[in-house]
Formats: structure tokens, sequence, C-alpha cells
């Protein structure tokens, strides 16, 4: 395990270092753009995690601000090396909690007599609507698969996904991705082989 | 297996080609809304940010106002069941406006004081012989 896995809290660290930045301070500046530059990088990515684990864009969009906001916040001070994982186990844990919340809403929604589907977007019918275009077949095969293995991430448990994606996507190393999900190097391993195992099983070799 | 650190299986890197292909599917709304969280997280970061340690300098403003309710918590408590005190002051000064009140001393240019001791003996009397 890396030293990345421990998280102090921002306020067992100087104020200087969470959040009284003067940006008047040519270093607050660099380490601003620096910060803007790794959030900018990362943020399609975590979209795409939060959105694999909740299954709901907006919610992903939510937790994928309020890692960013405490990031930037409380670790925004630290060496930029260390943001990425601090980043993701900050993502992982606010996914955790809007999942538990979820639950419970289940629960209390199941008890009630009269519910209504408030929260039930409607389904725009344009954006429905197959595209007229036709698909070039590279593309199409793209599609497929994406469609494909997007359907078989989503059947993952969560700790396999989460090794899966955090390696695959964001390529991060053992001890990073060990980092960000709060666990053992051989946790890691043993969740990423069986999430490959089970995509395996599911898709095939994925042939492109 | 691919051991994590070693180079990727044929699978692992179709994989990671068809999710960052899915990267660039993502809507121009939500990288829009990505890309405001992004400047709000940068932004809050930039922001001076209320130290925990500044809240105790409100600690004796708090503390002052917590001990003059307990206090009046307590003496509402503490009241005796008669008269209120402050009733009591109250009437207290009503006399003494009454005293003072110029009008009300000519109320008793009428004043039938035989008449009174008279009635008032006879109440006792009549208590009496019961």
């Amino acid at each position: 395990m890396s030293e990345f896995a421990t998280l102090a809290s921002p306020y067992s660290m100087p104020a200087a270092l969470h959040g009284d930045v003067d940006l008047t301070d040519p270093e607050a500046q660099t380490r601003s753009r620096a910060l803007n530059q790794f959030l900018a990088g990362v943020e399609l990515k975590a979209f795409k995690m939060a959105q694999a684990a909740l299954r709901h864009e907006d919610d992903a969009l939510d937790a994928v601000q309020d890692a960013m906001l405490q990031l930037a916040r409380a670790y925004g001070g630290r060496p930029a090396q260390e943001w990425k994982p601090l980043f993701y186990r900050i993502l992982e844990n606010r996914i955790r909690d809007m999942q538990r919340r979820r639950t419970v809403r289940g629960r209390v929604i199941a008890w009630l007599p009269f519910r209504g589907d408030e929260d039930d977007e409607e389904s725009d019918p344009i954006a429905q609507a197959p595209s007229p275009e036709p698909q070039p077949p590279r593309r199409l095969e793209l599609e497929q698969a994406m469609g494909a293995l997007e359907k078989a991430l989503g059947e993952l448990p969560r700790r396999q996904q989460q090794a899966f994606l955090l390696r695959t996507l964001e390529g991060l190393d053992v001890a990073q991705t060990a980092a960000a999900m709060g666990c053992s190097e051989g946790s890691v391993k043993t969740h990423y082989f069986r999430a490959l195992q089970a995509l395996r099983a599911k898709l095939g070799e994925l042939h492109l | 297996m691919s051991a994590v650190n070693e180079p990727l299986t044929e699978f692992e890197r179709n994989a990671r080609v068809v999710l960052e292909q899915s990267l660039s599917r993502i809507d121009g709304r939500t990288r829009s809304r990505l890309n405001q969280a992004r400047h709000a997280a940068l932004e809050a970061a930039g922001a001076p940010r209320t130290a925990w340690w500044r809240s105790l300098t409100r600690m004796p403003t708090v503390g002052a106002a917590a001990a003059a309710l307990l206090v009046a918590v307590v003496l509402w408590h503490r009241q005796p069941a008669g008269e209120p005190q402050v009733l009591e002051a109250q009437h207290a000064a009503e006399d003494m406006d009454l005293l003072a009140d110029s009008e009300a001393l000519e109320l008793l240019d009428g004043w039938d004081g035989p008449f009174y001791e008279w009635a008032a003996a006879q109440t006792d009397n009549v208590q009496s012989d019961g």
C-alpha cells in the first residue's frame, strides 16, 4: 500500500494547504492552473466511472462535481502526483454515499402508499430517435462493442468494476489503484483478475 | 491473466480502445456541466475559507448568550407560586402614582371617614356575635 492510501482530514493540515489560496501569489496561480489541467484530464473518465456505478447521469455528474470540489479545497496543496489516487478515492466515497442514500430512499418510497413518478425524467423522443446518418461499419462495430462492454461492466460487482476501470480506463498502477480503492495491492489484483474473467466470459475476446 | 503491471493482453487493449471511444461520445451538455463543475471547484479552492480555529474566537459571545439563557430559565423556574415579585413591585409603583396624583387626592374631598369606621365596626360585631 502506498502513502496515498491514507487520506488525512483536511482539518489536520495547515490552513495554507486547504483553501486559503492567495491568487495574487504566482505559486498559487501555477498550482491553480495545474489543478485545472488535472481536473480537465480526469473529468470525462471520472464521469464514465460514476455513471457505470450509479447508472444515472445527473447523480454521476453530482458525484464528480463533489469530488472535484473536495479535492480542490482539501487537497489542492498536496503534491500533484498524489491528486489522481486521492481524487478517485474521494469519488468512490461519494459514489458509495449516493448508493447508500438511494437504497434508503428506495426503502422509504416502497412504504409510501402514493408514490408518484416525479423523479422519472420525461423521455425526449428526438434524443431517443435513431440517427438517420448511415453508420460506417467500423463505427458500428465499436458502438456494438461499447454497448456490450458497458452492459457487462454494469453487471460486475462494484469492486471489480472499479478495479477494472481504474486500471484500464484511467491507467493507474497497482499501488495507485490500491490507494484509490482503499484496499491492499493484493485485493486490487484479485478484483481485477475476477473482473477480467467475468468480462471475457460474457464478451469473448472482444475483437475489434 | 496479465498481472496488473504487466503489458496488457489483447482483450485489455481492446477494452481500453472501446472505453476511450465511449468518452468521445459524451454529449455536449454533460461536458459543459463538467466544465462548470471544474471552474466552481477551482473558484472554491481560491476563495478564502474560515479556518476551524477562527470559530473559537466566537466562543465567548456564544458562551455569554448561553449563560444568560441559563440564568433566565433558572429564575423562571424558581419563582414562587404566589403573586410574582414583579407584580408586587408594580402595585407599589401604582400606589406611589396615586399618592403623587393631585386628581386622586381631590377624590378624597368627599371622604366620609366616620361612616366607614361605623360600617367596619358593625361587620366586626356581627362576626363576634355569630
